[in-house]
């Protein structure tokens, strides 16, 4: 019996390297966020910090509606609950900047209480700002929008946009009806683009009636994990490029988190199809939809698909143009993270490992090269 | 290279095509607002009868028209009847990707008598 020890990745592969991480996740409890939100709401997210929680499921706060029986001798679940614990946990994986998304609050989308969500969504990026940005080198983070009420988003984005060590808005995307390319959302969109912070998309596994749909039809979470993610972000895309997003945004950088890489040439090609049949009903698309797509969206690896031969890994990240458009991420510290060795050790030209590893998501998100490896 | 007669103008009034056999080749012959344009009936997409398709205009949507839908181009756009793909008769693109586009044969009117080149 072997065990694994996870090291960082060699020196010599790293000296000339800065390793982004494109999403990491910092444990957003209630009890964490209670001293941050507008007085109303303070007692509720004190009860709900008394209560037991499951992972990633906190009726009221993370409605993640799980139906299945914990994992029979599963891994216990990690959570990160420190800007030192952070930088420690990335340092240990040799990874030197980080990119902030939440835990528990992946599941904001289906918060139905407007007012509850809005206080929510101010009260994480507050937090975020004050309890992690400031503290460790090589953390920055991505502001939580709130689709419940796209105006007060809006004006939210704007407040942070200034702040150096925001880089992005996090699009919550598991549960949110209608689909992020409805136009009820230009608004977080108009602002995202005019602060010139990138969207990001990130899915979660959830049972809701929104897309992805009737993942309760499925006997165990196996099935629910599989499709929850790379459907939310397939269905999202769709929805994206239905409504014309990229043509009536054409500054916007979108990116799409936690659903691998391999969907990706094939929603290339699927909508490349249909639109040369269907093009009058998108006449605002001037080009096909894969030429939005290898322009302004990229794509982070975790969870990377692991085929028996990477070298059909390797090729998959060519069809869509991925030198350019693929950011590592490593989804530290949840149960289905990726090792940046997962991706070092892919058969790809050096100058390809070093845009993919980091150079992509600095200039994606116009963050300062450091001067020396912070990890 | 040859030049065939395909017929009086009197037959290809404006606003309409018609498809003719030249040797082995059929070709849509089109009179869009009075200038006659000739693309072979065959899609590049799957290999369709492109020409045998309906003329009509398409939809435009963009900072221009308020991001509203507008109709454009009445007349100038043929759409393949198998896969309803958009082609500009005027010059032979596919509207919807730079990597289709069909040829176009030269035409002429020669006493009376439109005349297409192969």
């Amino acid at each position: 019996m072997t065990t694994t020890v996870m090291r960082p990745p060699e020196r010599h592969a790293r000296d000339a390297m800065v390793i982004v991480d494109a999403d990491v996740h910092v444990d957003d409890a209630p009890g964490q966020l209670a001293p941050y939100i507008d007085r109303a709401w303070r007692p509720s997210l004190e009860a709900l910090a008394g209560t037991p929680a499951r992972y990633l499921d906190i009726p009221g706060y993370a409605p993640g509606m799980k139906l299945d029986p914990p994992i029979p001798g599963g891994q216990a679940n990690r959570s990160v609950r420190s800007a030192a614990e952070m930088r420690e946990g990335l340092s240990a994986l040799g990874i030197d900047i980080g990119v902030l998304f939440p835990d528990h609050l992946l599941l904001f989308a289906p918060i139905p209480n407007i007012e509850y969500a809005v206080a929510l969504s101010h009260a994480y990026n507050r937090w975020l700002l004050a309890e992690w940005l400031q503290e460790e080198p090589g953390l920055y983070g991505a502001l939580l929008a709130c689709p419940q009420d796209p105006d007060d988003s809006a004006r939210e984005i704007a407040r942070y946009a200034a702040e150096e060590k925001v880089v992005a808005v996090f699009l919550p995307t598991a549960g949110v009806n209608p689909l992020w390319g409805h136009r009820r959302y230009d608004p977080i969109l108009a602002a995202a683009e005019a602060a010139n912070l990138p969207v990001l998309l990130h899915s979660v596994t959830l049972v809701s009636p929104a897309f992805p749909c009737q993942l309760d039809q499925f006997e165990n979470h196996f099935a629910r994990q599989v499709l929850s993610h790379s459907f939310a972000m397939m269905a999202n895309l769709t929805s994206l490029i239905h409504s014309g997003v990229p043509a009536r945004f054409p500054r916007l950088k979108i990116g799409f988190t936690e659903a691998g890489v391999a969907w990706v040439p094939y929603m290339m090609w699927r909508m490349d199809k249909y639109f040369l049949e269907y093009r009058r009903m998108v006449p605002f698309l001037e080009k096909r939809p894969s030429e939005y797509m290898k322009e302004r969206m990229w794509f982070a690896t975790q969870p990377i698909e692991e085929p028996d031969d990477p070298r059909d890994l390797a090729t998959t990240i060519g069809l869509y143009g991925g030198e350019n458009r693929t950011l590592f991420a490593s989804d530290w510290p949840h149960h289905d993270f990726d090792h940046p060795k997962a991706i070092l050790k892919l058969p790809l030209p050096e100058a390809t490992k070093r845009k993919i590893m980091g150079e992509n998501a600095l200039e994606l998100f116009g963050i300062p090269a450091p001067a020396a490896n912070l990890a | 290279m040859a030049e065939h007669v395909v017929g009086p103008v009197a037959d290809f009034p404006p606003g309409t095509h018609r498809v003719v056999r030249l040797g082995r080749a059929e070709v849509g012959v089109f009179n869009v607002g009075g200038r006659f344009y000739a693309l072979p009936n065959v899609c590049p997409h799957q290999y369709g009868p492109l020409c045998k398709g309906s003329v009509t205009g398409t939809t435009a949507c963009s900072a221009q028209t308020g991001w509203r839908f507008a109709w454009v181009r009445e007349g100038e756009v043929v759409a393949c009847p198998w896969h309803g793909l958009e082609f500009d008769i005027t010059t032979g693109r596919c509207l919807a990707s730079p990597r289709l586009r069909v040829r176009q044969y030269p035409v002429g009117v020669i006493d009376g008598q439109v005349t297409v080149t192969l």
